[in-house]
């Protein structure tokens, strides 16, 4: 061995070339992915929120759609509501978002102004996706500024779920036509007779109070800003806290605690505002009866209740459009996808998916009868716009109305602290 | 010095050369790096060190020197990073949540590293003494560190102290009806502060270590001159360790500043209720994550840095008053 050269030329070159070699593995290892694999297969990747039960469902849904169209491969991505959007967020700055996602109305105009989202109007136009055959025109219902944004897999209504046992032992009714008097009398005679909350506390859910401001001729949101200021919301919150208070809504600390669990199938309360289609967990997850009772109105005849919906959306990343047109239009379209997934992600939005699946369990049947109800009784009306930020703005309604609630901020300094936040959320996003 | 001979046919670095360099100014070669070889063996070293380097540039330093730069601009991680100075910074005095979280993260320093530091010192006493079985005990002690910063172990310990759990149900024993410390706004911080507490097994280590080496004679001289056990303790243990607990407050401290993953997971990502458990870093990644404002939460990270580069300042100018070391052995 040479004592006077460490390392000749040689082995010098080697190491270089290996280091090298381990360098450009590495490169590769972080490249690969959501591109063409070999024989032409294309390979997209598809991200939601949800849960494992949601999970299964896509699932099946996707061996379903390889085993038709054997070129495209889908990878699948799911996390909880809050952390999908974390990291969509992080993925799509980052330039590698997921090709195909689950998306929602609060979301798009947000992601329009950031030019995320594919224009599926081309695609369609193409012939790779199917836009015919939508209910109640809902093939338009992620349109912004021309572009399609997305094409809705179901569409849901705000209801008021209830533990139907502790309803009718109180000798309480809820009808089509009720108005926020009758609901308010429920809860105290709940209250009295029962000896529990009539609600879970509905002072933080944005979409409840959108229908609210609705009833009375304004809304959550306009095109770009705020719906309603101090004078709409104090009242509202000032008065939440005294029926929380009065033990009318449910104990808030109890329902911090087992989030994100229901307040109602915990016995916390006798109900509470939703979207109908969660009502399907409640029955998976509660030991009671569970029933969609109709929005309370002002005056006894609008609700100001819309379809909102679930959508997939492209992204404007992708390598492979027309691959995701091809899947999005297998999502809306195909028969046994309807079978699959049920009433999942909300009642099918089209027509022959809504026909395919017949729901046999109650709680499905319930779904359906409800927004055949409000379709027939000519509640729907069509939707507010959400601005660029409103997914920031919800999630502040709610925290500081928990906070509220909670006894930590009087209402005057909890709705100047959301004000002041969604201010800088719409700023900013 | 040995070397560790990588395979055959690679000779090992010129050794008498660098055990000179080491020795400083008595070695009789000049430095290596000079000559010819001595270059060669730098660059042989720089290149075994290059994927380090490289990774320290890319994943380390260039997102540190990015990030502060972004802490003067808004930048919603879609648009281009717009610059505005140092707005973030007093955007964030007049914002009552980073007051909240500021408070929190004070409070739970505050309380909950102390009391940790208490508890391991504590346990390191019990087990420095000779007993039956203590190498388990050791073992059993120091299991929560290494589980204790998990996802797993906050999900059990948010199961353990909600509402009609293990610790409400033994509260109602005494007559204490609190209703589970989860969902109180009072109380979810403690349970934080708990979760901490029980982490105190890397702590104990290094007391168990600082403990074994403590002469015995000064006890026994204490002890004959009729010295009780907490005069010896705060009068030989305490000064004699006081190195490895300037090491062990230091640490800890600093640890506790960057709370993140029990606060996140214990309050079910709400960092609530009420922002109870709003720590520092809680904030920060709402800022970031879900309110897409990384310009502020790039400025709300320098600002933390600069917060725990003073409170390590000061720890430093107070050991002068309090930690004695051996002499020769500083």
């Amino acid at each position: 061995m040479s004592r006077n050269s460490g390392i000749d030329r040689r082995q010098m070159l080697k190491l270089a070339g290996l280091s090298a070699a381990g360098l450009g593995l590495t490169a590769a290892g972080c490249g690969s992915g959501g591109g063409s694999g070999s024989g032409g297969t294309v390979t997209i990747r598809h991200s939601w929120w949800g849960a494992d039960d949601r999970a299964k469902k896509i699932q099946q849904c996707i061996t379903l759609f390889e085993k038709k169209h054997p070129k495209i491969k889908v990878k699948t991505d799911f996390q909880q509501y809050g952390d999908f959007w974390k990291k969509f967020n992080t993925q799509a700055a980052g330039g590698n978002p997921p090709d195909v996602i689950q998306n929602a109305v609060t979301f798009l105009r947000k992601y329009e102004a950031k030019n995320v989202l594919l224009d599926l109007g081309p695609q369609a136009e193409k012939g790779n996706l199917d836009l015919t055959g939508f209910r109640a025109g809902l093939e338009k219902f992620a349109e912004v500024d021309g572009k399609l944004l997305g094409v809705p897999v179901g569409s849901n209504s705000m209801a008021l779920v209830i533990d139907e046992k502790v309803y009718e032992k109180a000798g309480v009714a809820p009808e089509i036509g009720w108005t926020w008097d009758d609901w308010y009398a429920g809860l105290q005679k709940i209250r009295s007779s029962q000896n529990i909350p009539g609600d879970a506390g509905p002072h933080g859910v944005m979409y409840l109070y959108d229908l609210i401001l609705r009833q009375n001729g304004k809304a959550f949101f306009t095109e770009d800003g705020m719906g309603f200021g101090e004078a709409e919301l104090l009242p509202y919150w000032t008065e939440a806290l005294e029926r929380v208070k009065k033990g009318l809504y449910a104990d808030q600390k109890k329902v911090e605690q087992i989030k994100p669990a229901f307040a109602t199938t915990h016995g916390l309360s006798a109900g509470e505002f939703t979207w109908d289609n969660f009502s399907v967990r409640y029955s998976a997850e509660g030991r009671s009866s569970y029933g969609l009772a109709p929005i309370p109105s002002t005056d006894g005849k609008r609700t100001g209740q819309y379809l909102g919906s679930l959508m997939l959306s492209g992204s404007a990343r992708t390598k492979h459009p027309a691959e995701v047109a091809t899947f999005i239009s297998f999502m809306t379209h195909d028969l046994e996808v309807a079978r699959i997934m049920g009433y999942d992600r909300g009642v099918p939005a089209t027509t022959a998916q809504f026909e395919a699946y017949q729901p046999a369990d109650a709680p499905n049947k319930a779904i359906a009868a409800y927004e055949t109800a409000i379709a027939d009784a000519g509640l729907l009306e069509p939707i507010t716009p959400h601005p660029a930020g409103a997914d920031v703005v919800e999630a502040a309604f709610l925290r500081i109305g928990a906070d509220l609630s909670l006894g930590k901020a009087s209402p005057e300094d909890s709705v100047k602290q959301f004000l002041s936040e969604a201010k800088t959320a719409l700023a900013s996003n | 010095m040995t070397h560790i001979q990588t395979s055959p046919g690679v000779s090992p670095p010129a050794g008498d050369r660098s055990v000179n360099k080491r020795n400083g100014p008595t070695g009789q070669a000049p430095p290596a790096g000079t000559t010819r070889p001595g270059r060669r063996e730098n660059l042989a070293g720089y290149l075994f060190m290059s994927p380090w380097i490289a990774g320290f540039l890319f994943l380390i330093a260039g997102p540190m020197v990015f990030s502060l730069y972004l802490s003067f601009t808004e930048y919603n991680l879609f648009d281009a990073p717009r610059w505005i100075g140092l707005r973030n910074f007093t955007d964030m005095f007049a914002d009552p949540r980073w007051r909240q979280s500021v408070k929190v993260t004070s409070w739970y320093v505050l309380i909950g590293t102390p009391v940790k530091l208490a508890a391991a010192l504590a346990v390191a006493m019990l087990l420095a003494q000779k007993r039956w079985g203590q190498s388990f005990y050791r073992a059993a002690f120091y299991a929560p560190s290494l589980i204790g910063a998990s996802v797993s172990a906050a999900i059990v310990w948010r199961a353990l102290f909600s509402d009609g759990a293990v610790v409400d149900r033994t509260q109602k024993l005494f007559g204490v009806e609190t209703g589970g410390w989860i969902g109180d706004p009072e109380m979810i911080i403690y349970a934080l502060i708990a979760l901490t507490v029980w982490q105190f097994g890397a702590p104990m280590v290094i007391f168990l270590a600082g403990l074994k080496q403590v002469p015995r004679e000064l006890y026994e001289a204490a002890e004959v001159d009729g010295a009780g056990p907490w005069r010896r303790f705060f009068h030989i243990t305490l000064p004699m360790i006081s190195p490895v607990l300037f090491f062990n407050v230091l640490l800890e401290t600093i640890h506790s500043f960057q709370i993140f993953g029990s606060a996140y997971i214990l309050s079910n990502a709400t960092c609530g209720p009420a922002d109870a458990t709003l720590v520092y870093t809680c904030y920060l990644y709402e800022q970031g994550f879900v309110n897409s404002r990384m310009g502020f939460a790039s400025a709300m990270g320098w600002l933390l840095l600069v917060a725990v580069g003073l409170v390590t300042a000061v720890l430093f100018w107070s050991q002068k008053r309090w930690v004695h070391y051996e002499e020769g052995g500083r």
